[in-house]
């Protein structure tokens, strides 16, 4: 019950909150105006520029206070319609053993020129994860050793998991040869 | 003094239809094609609870060349059925399929862009078990079925 009301009492508000040790030391490094932040129940998060993403996730996973050394996770965001200009976001989800911390970055992505840098070189546990995010999305990940179709076919011409898609497809599993 | 009166009754007269399809039915070789949870309930009905070895069809063979009865078990996808084309192709015949459970037979609840919406579309099937999952009684209900139709094939 006690964790209960302590879970109460702490921060769950939005970008407005008071800084969390990430952003701090996350504004220590590239100032103020780098990074947009929030700290939402509990968990920090930043929207980062894609041009200088290596430096910065580099910089996540090397600074000896944050240590984000596991690459959980990288997803995508369509915000279709809600957001036509800035359509994607893509989303890397961070964990610390060290310090037992959790951590988002969300990288928005234009339609009209859908690349990002690849991660790869900083957590080689992003090659699957971008793959499936290129599949899905056809954002494509500059820099990725080897950017393939990771769950459809080669063949497969369509991004499956963007909003303008249709569930029943256009017709690719009623005509596909083999 | 006909042969039978020299043999007696260690001889027993049949049709060749009738002998090989009565040795077919009786041990059929299946390959199971287990993409999701129906080849759970495929390998209950082949474990000592229900033991589908009491229908002589034990001999779950990895090997569609080994095999003459193809089970079809989970959802299919179209990156999937060329492989899944390629199995069937390679059983030698005589051959026959068992399409299991809704997503083989029709896509079931996954009507969605990536999914073959029933394997009869490219392969033929012979017995469809209804269920999502189907019990592994169903399952051996659909064994019997093969049966029957295998003791009326044609030998050759």
């Amino acid at each position: 019950m006690e964790n209960q009301e302590d879970r109460e009492t702490e921060d769950v508000g939005g970008p407005e909150s008071e800084p969390g040790p990430v952003t701090t030391r996350i504004r220590a490094r590239f100032g103020d105006a780098s990074v947009s932040t929030g700290n939402a129940v509990g968990c920090e998060s930043v929207i980062a520029e894609r041009d200088a993403l290596l430096p910065f996730m580099t910089f996540l996973r090397d600074d000896p206070e944050l240590s984000f050394g596991y690459l959980v996770d990288v997803t995508a965001v369509d915000r279709l319609p809600l957001d036509q200009e800035i359509r994607f976001a893509v989303v890397y989800q961070l964990y610390s053993y060290k310090h037992n911390r959790r951590f988002s970055v969300s990288v928005p992505v234009p339609e009209a020129d859908p690349r990002i840098g690849s991660v790869v070189s900083v957590w080689p546990g992003a090659n699957w994860l971008e793959r499936e995010v290129y599949d899905m999305y056809g954002i494509v990940f500059e820099g990725h050793p080897d950017l393939r179709r990771i769950l459809m076919p080669d063949d497969f011409g369509s991004y499956p998991l963007r909003k303008d898609y249709p569930l029943h497809g256009k017709g690719e599993r009623d005509n596909f040869v083999f | 003094m006909g042969l039978e009166d020299q043999l007696q009754e260690n001889v027993m007269t049949t049709k060749v239809d009738e002998m090989v399809g009565w040795a077919r039915k009786n041990s059929l070789w299946p390959m199971p094609f287990g993409t999701a949870c129906c080849a759970i309930e495929l390998m209950a009905t082949l474990a000592s609870r229900f033991d589908l070895a009491r229908f002589g069809a034990e001999a779950i063979r990895f090997s569609p060349r080994q095999s003459d009865l193809l089970i079809v078990s989970g959802r299919v996808s179209i990156k999937m059925m060329p492989v899944l084309k390629k199995i069937y192709d390679q059983m030698p015949e005589p051959k026959w399929v068992i399409s299991m459970g809704a997503c083989a037979s029709s896509g079931g609840v996954f009507n969605t862009y990536t999914l073959v919406q029933g394997v009869d579309q490219y392969i033929p099937v012979d017995v469809y078990i209804p269920g999502c999952p189907p019990r592994p009684e169903n399952v051996i209900q659909a064994l019997m079925k093969i049966q029957e139709k295998v003791a009326q094939a044609k030998a050759n």
